[in-house]
């Protein structure tokens, strides 16, 4: 057996991606007292799933709590089947456990989305830094470069799109204040970011998350703005949002090229 | 020539507030690369206070070096631009495999020791050197099975990589004992194997016995036997950058310290004592 098979059969075995071949795990690891070679095949195994389970319970803390251990460790070792580690750090390991959550069933269907939320917590917690733009780079534009003034947001900037306002069942759980309340089904959209060192999170109006979105995907401020038309005092609603992007520190840059 | 840093410990995200906020060091700092790669928040910020007045050390755990597996360019590129930024003592990894068809075991995993995994891992180190545009240090792993293949000793095998490929050895003393007890080799005959001009540093950790074999945890203060062996180490290699690694059930800093003052203790005792 060449280096490369005797890799694929261990990876396979420990990982529990590949079934079986277990004659020829024993004719490749040598089997010694107190312990067969199978036996020593699964110390690994075991190391691999526990390790794993660890590493997805790290980003999702909450989750797992409410799924409880059995429940969890059942959920991840069918994740990693799906969802392998492909990346250098283990700390990435979680992070399409939630969206992955989403296509099971038999636990709370709030849970994919505080997964969601967690795992964003997680990743904004040690997203790069970035210098934090103030209004004033915006208010010192020329008025004729305004209305292409484009936004550079801080990498620490996530935007969720969930089922369910999950942020008083974080709440809840992040006090550990006994009763776990029961979100109501409804399409949220939540922002999370990190001011300094501190991570936080809130919820965003239909409006707000238009904006934001259109904002993100390089849209102008002009282009911005024509997103609050419909709404009562567009040009208040506008002005405020964008206000709030500055003093939230998501905003590292302004750029406006005039066409 | 390879700088001795003294007796440090990892750093772990349990201890931030004591060294941020408080200023708390050792004489040096292990960092877990992989952790400090494209990130910033306060592990960053973390990593800059302490790189400011101590040296640091880049301990990988993902190179996969004896992998049959292409070496993952974007990790590498990673890796270096985190060390020309911290500019660390020296980079570090483990004689292990752990990556299959690019996914990641996250795990040590044991070569089999013969001549085809030999020239294997030789080629690929020089490879990882020149990209580093450093000479590497690779530790010594602790394992659970050995390979019908192989046919040469653990220790011969590791000597040999570090001599064909030109890099140092971290010798993770630890690892040597839960070997030693669980393949039942001599831990003595092993260190006697490692070439005393190759050990750039020495770890130290503890290790839970499950009865059936030793289990690598990390999770538990030295035990005697890996301070004996360590003693042993010092009386073979000298004086050599020495640290204590505790990954899990974290005790507070105070104790992790302790530990390796106590190594600090050990290595003059013997030092003396060949004087």
């Amino acid at each position: 057996m060449t280096l490369g098979e005797l890799q694929a059969l261990l990876h396979g075995r420990i990982t529990g991606a590949v079934a079986g071949r277990e004659d020829e795990l024993r004719e490749q690891v040598v089997p010694s007292p107190p312990l067969d070679s199978l036996e020593r095949v699964e110390i690994y195994a075991r190391m691999y799933l526990y390790r794993l389970v660890d590493a997805v319970a790290e980003d999702v803390p909450h989750t797992s709590r409410v799924l409880g251990h059995d429940a969890f460790v059942h959920l991840v070792r069918d994740y990693l089947l799906d969802h392998p580690s492909r990346s250098p750090d283990i700390g990435q390991v979680g992070r399409s456990f939630g969206g992955w959550l989403r296509t099971g069933e038999g636990f709370r269907a709030d849970l994919p989305d505080l997964a969601m939320l967690e795992r964003a917590r997680s990743e904004v917690r040690t997203a790069l830094d970035a210098p934090v733009a103030g209004a004033e780079v915006l208010q010192g534009l020329p008025a004729e470069a305004l209305p292409a003034a484009r936004f550079v947001f801080c990498p620490s900037l996530r935007v969720l799109r969930l089922q369910h306002d999950v942020r008083s069942l974080w709440d809840a759980l992040e006090a550990d204040a006994g009763e776990v309340p029961v979100p109501m089904p409804g399409p949220t959209t939540l922002a999370v970011w990190r001011q300094e060192l501190k991570v936080f999170h809130t919820g965003l109006s239909e409006p707000e998350a238009r904006a934001l979105t259109v904002a993100r995907e390089g849209g102008t401020l002009e282009e911005v703005c024509a997103t609050f038309a419909g709404e009562p005092d567009p040009v208040h609603a506008a002005f405020k949002t964008v206000l709030s992007w500055f003093a939230d520190g998501w905003v590292a840059a302004v750029t406006s090229q005039r066409a | 020539m390879v700088p001795f840093l003294g007796h440090g410990i990892g750093l772990r995200t349990k201890h931030f507030p004591d060294l941020l906020e408080q200023g708390r060091r050792a004489d040096w700092f292990e960092v877990i690369t992989e952790n400090f790669l494209n990130i910033g928040g306060r592990p960053r910020a973390v990593l800059e206070a302490v790189r400011a007045d101590r040296p640091v050390v880049l301990h990988g755990v993902s190179l996969s070096i004896g992998s049959v597996d292409p070496l993952d360019a974007e990790y590498l590129r990673d890796v270096r631009a985190l060390a020309d930024a911290v500019e660390p003592a020296w980079v570090s990894d483990h004689l292990c495999w752990g990556t299959f068809g690019g996914h990641h075991a996250h795990d040590l995993l044991p070569m089999p020791f013969n001549e085809e995994s030999l020239a294997h891992v030789v080629s690929r180190l020089s490879e990882v050197q020149e990209r580093l545009g450093r000479r590497m240090v690779l530790e010594n792993v602790s394992s659970y099975l050995t390979y019908a293949a192989s046919t040469i000793s653990e220790w011969d095998f590791l000597a040999e990589v570090a001599r064909r490929a030109d890099c140092l050895i971290l010798l993770d003393v630890n690892n040597v004992y839960v070997s030693a007890t669980n393949h039942g080799f001599d831990a003595r005959t092993y260190l006697r194997a490692i070439p005393q001009d190759r050990v750039a540093q020495i770890h130290l950790a503890g290790h839970q016995d499950l009865g059936t074999h030793l289990l690598d945890t990390h999770d538990a203060p030295v035990p005697d036997p890996v301070w004996a062996l360590y003693r042993d180490a010092v009386r073979r290699f000298g004086r050599v950058s020495t640290l204590v690694e505790w990954d899990d059930h974290i005790p507070p800093l105070d104790e992790v310290l302790a530990q390796a003052e106590k190594a600090r203790t050990f290595e003059q005792a013997v030092l003396e004592e060949a004087s």
